[in-house]
């Protein structure tokens, strides 16, 4: 990694000029540039349609009846308007506080991910003792197991545990994978050694250069694993579906999937209704978000 | 920056010194276990959940495979009668060979995907929350909606997509999911549209840390935009292309769900995958000793090209 | 340290293992008398009435005895229950939703022995819950697959109604009737749900000497020849359609899409509440019998052969003492005539059905009041869907993927059958 850093001097002046705004050179603004802009554009026009077309297609057969979401020809405008699905989600069903589970287990899980496992991956990435890489080949490896296969031992550990058919058996289950790890060690190993050894001589103790030093460098890795860990909490089915027995503990998921269905029947309108209205938190907090994931950061934070 | 002196660097040894030739056992072991015991200290609180609800269960399941277990009664051992029977069984080949062209599909499919759009929309273009946003709006939305959706696209007579193949010109478009030889294809591009957005995250952050010195660096000595693409920003995204490749191979092995909603394994065994033989074996005909032994295998088929793209890549980062 | 995180890991495994090995650890104790409280599964509780329909008829006769629901995700209903078994946190009342697992909790030692279970002597359905010369659950209900018709496409399309005698050929024909009858409207013959029962689920139970546990499957050539035949004419809408824009059974009658439709029994409430609520058309229909293999069982003066699995109630192994007793008379209860006439009066087909409860079941505001469709509802001779066996569901899977590579014209069904007897003979042939 030392060999591609450029020397201090010239990262100085380097510096200068990526952080400077780009010259304003004619080429920014001739005719060519513009129609391969406009061009641009375009495409990724018709690929956030592409994107956001099964989207569309839910939120239009949510205010259909539900004998009318599946027809042939396939009907992307609805007959009638029933606005009444989302009302009936609002009212009639438990919808609150299968809101109030949802975030709830999202922002702990989420949390307790992102301390655990940036906290952990340090261990990994900067500290050299026996074993090391062989741990962390078990851990990449459970990974490696679907979930379904040791679903049924975890089960009956968990409720030897007594903590099934409470909200703690999905923060446990969630709060502590290996995938956490694995992403903050990866971008651990980014960071040069330098710094750290800067620090240590300075020093602060390993603990310090985690906090001081890492965290704040890996701000895009951070935000990304919130990000993800916060989605797959708020999507998780099958987890809440096995441990979260009493009704007012069920997640949007489960109280939607629950709600709208009996055992050879699903009203799909009224599914589909609650299904937009969970995806709303996560796109304005992936919205909101977007500049953790962006932001520049001093990689060469050697002072001088 | 403050100035240290000869005696306090001595003072705290660094993490790998060169030990001094006359103590050097000593030292070196006293130093092994401080830094066992500061590793420890940091996997600690993660290891500790890991430990007893990921890892004990697996081994519980390592120790299954060797059984006849139907979850209810006790369990026998039988030895690695599960495996041979594993060998022998035609719908076991099957989903191995599915999963294998599943992922042989998927795998660079979504990589390149992921990373062009990373590169795209790595800028300042107006609107890019947006499209970023739109990206990412498939791996939100349930999975649910999207099997549901696309078995409409996919619709051989009456969907859009062959639509518009017809309105080209095509007279025998593909039956996709009804068809055994298009519907694994055709899961493979749902689950490339799915995933994009999930690894495109993951490569946005990775290209933050590309340093921007050595871009500059490089444009002022004359590189263009391609070959600044492959010696600067490619093999500063190695640890995240490490991470992306080994977590995209090990998902792809190990794919579900999708493919549960949308095709359930048909037609026929068309799109059986070693998960859902997993899973039936399992939890439909309450075979789960058989089903921890398909699971292993499993396990060791991701172990081996994990390890081999783990020295793959300690080979390059020399 | 390695050497410590193994010995704890193994420790912890061991710990498990004894755990799991013995299923139901938590034992109720005897209760002295005083009441009793059971607990009973159920799924879908807001849209199922009939568990708590039960519940309620059973602590009405029995104020000392309480029975609390506790409800399960209908489409994982089994996942669920086995985990919660496992785990030995089952209910005391264990619903039995499926045939195909009944042999499955057996063998595990999960169900009471209820042989001394008093059962009416007209009540069917109880030879699936028979293991080994002993009887391990009651049914309660016993679904039958029957024909619905609608009657005003029926006169739209110029088609005699069903008189109850039709073989499979008679269908047929009178399905490619109807669509010729029915061309230029939105409507066709007949409809046919994806699921492989409609198929094999009469093959199975009519063709004589028909055996899927003996692992030979070309009884079901006829069936599927048939019914491909239906297909390519257009009579239907396609499998591959159907499954693409995931029709529904309810919606294609319900909105008269379709003039005739096969179907279990338990679609009668559902159509009448929502021909109730409007999401269904407005529209007269009626049941006639299923569709025979031969004239032998044809008509209205023989007993017509369908297939459909009960739905019964057992107990779980963990319960002793006094619970036991009580559980075993709310078994009882359920299999009598006055839970089966409370069951009818919300348009549950129960097992025993008698005149009595046929009655009932008559009454219910929207049923059909003809002659056929009262015959048809009562008079069948019903065999098992799935027959109890630990083969079942693995036989069932591989006559799933027989289905979907038939169905959906991937595979001709000559070599999709020896496909499956092979397949037979490889992963299940003891």
């Amino acid at each position: 990694m030392t060999g591609l850093l450029a020397p201090p001097e010239d990262a100085r002046a380097l510096r200068k000029l990526a952080d400077s705004p780009p010259p304003r050179t004619p080429r920014a603004t001739s005719p060519w540039r513009r129609t391969g802009r406009i061009g641009l554009y375009l495409v990724l026009i018709v690929a956030a349609a592409g994107l956001f077309a099964p989207f569309i297609w839910m939120i239009t057969s949510s205010l259909k009846t539900s004998n009318e979401v599946f027809s042939i020809p396939v009907t992307w405008v609805p007959e009638i308007f029933v606005w009444n699905n989302y009302v009936e989600i609002w009212t009639k069903s438990d919808m609150l506080t299968w809101l109030r589970n949802t975030l709830f287990l999202s922002v702990v899980v989420t949390f307790l991910q992102v301390l655990t496992g940036s906290f952990a991956a340090y261990g990994f990435a900067r500290i050299r003792f026996p074993g090391r890489d062989a741990l962390f080949l078990v851990y990449i490896g459970t990974i490696a197991v679907p979930w379904q296969s040791y679903m049924i031992p975890q089960f009956i550990l968990l409720s030897e545990l007594k903590v099934s058919n409470t909200l703690w058996a999905i923060v446990l289950l969630q709060a502590f994978g290996a995938f956490g790890v694995f992403l903050m060690k990866q971008f651990y190993e980014t960071i040069p050694e330098d710094l750290s050894e800067a620090a240590r001589l300075d020093g602060l103790s390993e603990y310090g250069i985690w906090r001081r030093i890492m965290l704040p460098l890996s701000i895009p890795a951070l935000a990304s694993l919130a990000l993800l860990t916060f989605v797959n909490t708020w999507n998780d089915y099958l987890g809440p579906l096995i441990y979260l027995r009493n009704p007012d503990l069920w997640t949007i998921q489960l109280g939607l999937k629950s709600f709208v269905s009996s055992l050879y029947d699903t009203n799909y309108a009224l599914l589909f209704a609650g299904l937009v209205i969970s995806v709303i938190p996560i796109a304005i907090i992936f919205l909101l978000g977007q500049k953790y994931f962006v932001e520049g950061i001093a990689t060469s934070g050697m002072k001088g | 920056m403050a100035t240290t002196t000869a005696t306090e660097v001595a003072a705290q040894p660094p993490v790998s010194p060169a030990p001094p030739a006359v103590s050097g056992k000593r030292r070196r072991s006293r130093l092994r276990r401080r830094n066992t015991l500061l590793g420890w200290s940091f996997i600690l609180p993660n290891f500790l959940g890991f430990a007893l609800l990921t890892l004990v269960p697996i081994i519980v399941l390592f120790y299954m495979s060797l059984t006849n277990w139907n979850v209810f009664g006790t369990a026998n051992w039988v030895g690695f009668a599960n495996f041979e029977r594993l060998i022998g069984d035609g719908s076991f080949r099957i989903s191995v060979l599915n999963t294998l062209y599943y992922s042989a599909l998927h795998i660079p499919l979504t990589f390149v995907v992921a990373l062009g759009l990373a590169l795209l929309l790595n800028n300042k273009l107006r609107g890019v929350a947006f499209f970023r946003t739109a990206a990412f709006f498939p791996y939100i939305t349930s999975i649910v909606a999207i099997a549901i959706v696309w078995n409409l696209l996919f619709s051989p007579d009456y969907g859009p997509i062959n639509e518009i193949l017809r309105f080209f010109g095509m007279e025998n478009p593909p039956g996709w999911l009804t068809s055994s030889d298009w519907a694994m294809p055709a899961v493979v591009i749902v689950s490339t549209w799915r995933d994009m957005g999930y690894y495109m995250i993951l490569f946005l952050a990775g290209l933050q840390t590309v340093p921007r010195e050595l871009h500059e660096a490089a444009r002022v000595d004359g590189a263009s935009t391609i070959q600044r693409f492959f010696n600067v920003t490619l093999p500063s995204l190695r640890p995240t292309t490490f991470f992306v490749t080994v977590m995209l191979t090990i998902n792809s092995f190990k794919i579900f769900d999708l493919i549960l909603v949308m095709t359930e394994g048909g037609p026929g065994q068309s799109t059986l995958v070693i998960s859902q033989f997993i899973y039936t074996k399992g939890f439909e005909e309450s075979q789960f000793g058989y089903a921890s032994a398909a699971s292993v295998a499993l396990f060791f088929m991701c172990i081996i090209v994990t390890v081999a793209q783990f020295l793959l890549n300690k080979k390059r980062s020399v | 340290m390695k050497r410590k995180f193994v010995v704890a890991a193994s420790m912890a495994m061991v710990a498990t293992l004894a755990l799991s090995a013995c299923g139901g650890s938590s034992d109720d104790a005897a209760e002295e008398g005083g009441p009793v409280t059971l607990s009973m599964s159920g799924w879908s509780l807001a849209t199922t009435p009939e568990f708590q329909v039960l519940a309620d008829g059973y602590m009405a006769q029995n104020p000392d005895v309480k029975v609390e629901l506790k409800e399960y995700d209908p489409v994982n209903y089994n996942t669920l229950l086995t985990a919660d078994l496992a785990a030995g946190s089952g209910p005391d009342i264990i619903v039995q939703k499926e045939v195909k697992f009944v042999s499955t909790f057996q063998e595990g030692g999960q169900l009471v022995d209820v042989t001394d279970v008093e059962l009416p002597d007209d009540i069917g359905g109880t030879e699936a819950y028979d293991i080994d010369g002993a009887s391990y659950a009651v049914p309660y209900r016993q679904d039958s697959w029957v024909v619905f018709y609608n009657k005003a496409l029926y006169d739209q399309a110029g088609v005699e109604y069903p008189d109850g005698s039709w073989t499979w050929d008679d269908f047929a024909e009178t399905e490619e009737a109807l669509a010729a009858g029915l061309e230029g409207t939105a409507a066709f013959g007949g409809y046919q749900h994806g699921w492989q029962s409609t198929v094999q689920g009469f093959a199975n139970a009519q063709v004589p000497d028909a055996d899927i546990l003996s692992g030979d499957f070309g009884h079901l050539k006829e069936y599927y020849e048939r019914v491909l035949k239906l297909q390519d004419d257009k009579a239907q809408v396609d499998f591959n359609t159907r499954n693409a824009n995931q029709l529904t059974y309810q919606g294609e009658f319900g909105k008269q899409k379709a003039a005739m439709l096969t179907m279990g029994s338990w679609f009668v409430a559902t159509l009448i509440a929502q021909q109730a609520a409007g999401e269904a058309d407005d529209f007269d229909w009626g049941i006639a019998p299923a569709p025979q293999y031969d004239e032998s069982t044809a008509g209205i003066d023989n007993v017509p052969v369908t297939f459909g699995d009960p739905t019964g109630l057992g107990i779980n192994a963990a319960v002793t003492g006094a619970k036991l007793d009580a559980a075993k008379d709310f078994l009882a209860y359920a299999a009598s005539e006055d839970a089966a006439l409370s069951l009818a009066e919300i348009g549950i087909t129960p097992a025993l059905l008698n005149d009595t409860v046929v009655e009932t079941y008559f009454e219910l505001e929207g049923t059909p009041d003809d002659e056929l469709t009262e015959f048809a509802v009562s008079t069948h001779k019903t065999l098992p869907e799935n027959p109890t066996s630990s083969k079942t569901a693995a036989i069932q899977n591989i006559l799933l993927d027989l289905h979907t590579a038939v169905m959906s014209g991937s595979e001709p069904i000559g070599s999709a059958i020896d496909a499956a007897e092979e397949r037979f003979e490889n992963e299940i042939g003891d």
